[in-house]
């Protein structure tokens, strides 16, 4: 079934959509415009991940050092509440393109929720570090490891960037879930839950290279 | 969830997405494992590519790359190439020339004076 054949069988013709527009763009336009952005935004953290290759090559120890500093049981918490966020994005997008109104907000609202959890580990995490004085600054506890300020500089840039994306993924979701709980036209269109779901899904692999790279570098 | 409820077709999907979940599970565990093996730089190996296969099974079956137009496939490609070139070239500049370290770095992470490489004042 294509995309838009499932529109179609939940937005009458020239019915109002979520946008207030009854002009429908060609099917598949809303899925190329969210590869297009994810493309770019692999650019746009791919320097941040360069910049990480290079500290650790530079800095092995240093940055091995850091590493045992993380959480790694709230960084292992997090990776299974987004891999698990994103078969629920993905079945969403399933049950949107058969009209599964219910089952789409429920799953939408699901994503949403083990986002906001994810961030609510995180915050925890960020709390714990700041009192472990591992912010980098005057008081930085690892000043005399050579690499670990640059190791924890990079960890708070791409973990702060990667939740920030995230925030903006749990609004998508919760608005996209409130208006399919309240029946707004064209608010389970498959077309609009498909690009809301791949741009969760990347936000979610950008967090499985973070994994790796900031809580495994070496835990022994 | 209780997908007896669903239609068949969505019940096989929804069954897809379950295995490709444990599979990502199951690899995110193999990964948090290595870590406590000591590799010297397989560690970082084994890292990126248990997360290259994760992401793959994210890309493939949740993207639906599997199912994505040559298009689509293609601007998937690009991002990931074009990233690719910029490493190898900023890799070209970094490995080749001696660490020349910012002022705001830690005086210990200075490299030790070379006698050969002074420069007269």
């Amino acid at each position: 079934m294509s995309a838009h054949g499932g529109c179609e069988a939940i937005v009458p013709e020239g019915a109002a959509t979520l946008a207030g527009s009854p002009e429908r763009a060609p099917p598949g336009t809303g899925a190329l415009g969210m590869w297009i952005f994810i493309a770019s935004e692999i650019l746009f953290f791919g320097g941040l991940f360069f910049a990480y290759l290079y500290g650790r090559s530079h800095w092995t120890a240093g940055f091995a050092t850091a590493s045992r500093h993380t959480d790694v049981v709230l960084g292992t918490l997090n990776t299974g509440l987004l891999l698990t966020s994103s078969a629920l994005a993905a079945l969403a997008h399933a049950c949107a393109e058969r009209g599964e109104r219910a089952w789409v907000a429920r799953l939408l609202a699901a994503t949403a929720g083990l986002g906001l959890a994810f961030l609510a580990v995180k915050g925890f995490e960020y709390r714990d570090e700041w009192h472990e004085h591992l912010f980098p600054g005057p008081d930085f506890a690892l000043a005399g490891v050579p690499g670990a300020e640059e190791f924890f500089v990079l960890y708070f840039i791409m973990t702060g960037i990667h939740a920030i994306h995230l925030g903006i993924g749990i609004a998508v979701m919760g608005v996209f879930a409130a208006a399919a709980r309240r029946r707004v036209p064209g608010a389970v269109d498959p077309g609009r839950v498909e690009v809301a779901a791949l741009y969760w899904h990347f936000v979610d692999v950008i967090w499985i290279f973070l994994y790796p790279l900031i809580y495994l570098v070496q835990r022994t | 969830m209780d997908v007896d409820t669903m239609r068949p077709t969505l019940r096989r999907q929804a069954r897809t997405f379950a295995l490709a979940w444990v599979a990502l599970l199951t690899l995110m565990f193999t990964s948090l494992a290595s870590a406590y093996v000591k590799l010297g730089v397989f560690n970082l190996v084994a890292g990126l590519v248990i997360a290259t296969l994760k992401s793959g099974i994210v890309a493939w079956i949740f993207m639906r790359l599997s199912k994505a137009s040559a298009l689509l496939r293609l601007i998937a490609l690009a991002g990931i190439g074009a990233w690719g070139l910029l490493v190898v070239l900023s890799g070209v500049d970094y490995l080749t020339r001696p660490v020349a370290p910012a002022p705001v770095e830690r005086p210990q992470q200075l490299m030790p004076p070379r006698p050969d490489r002074a420069v007269s004042p």
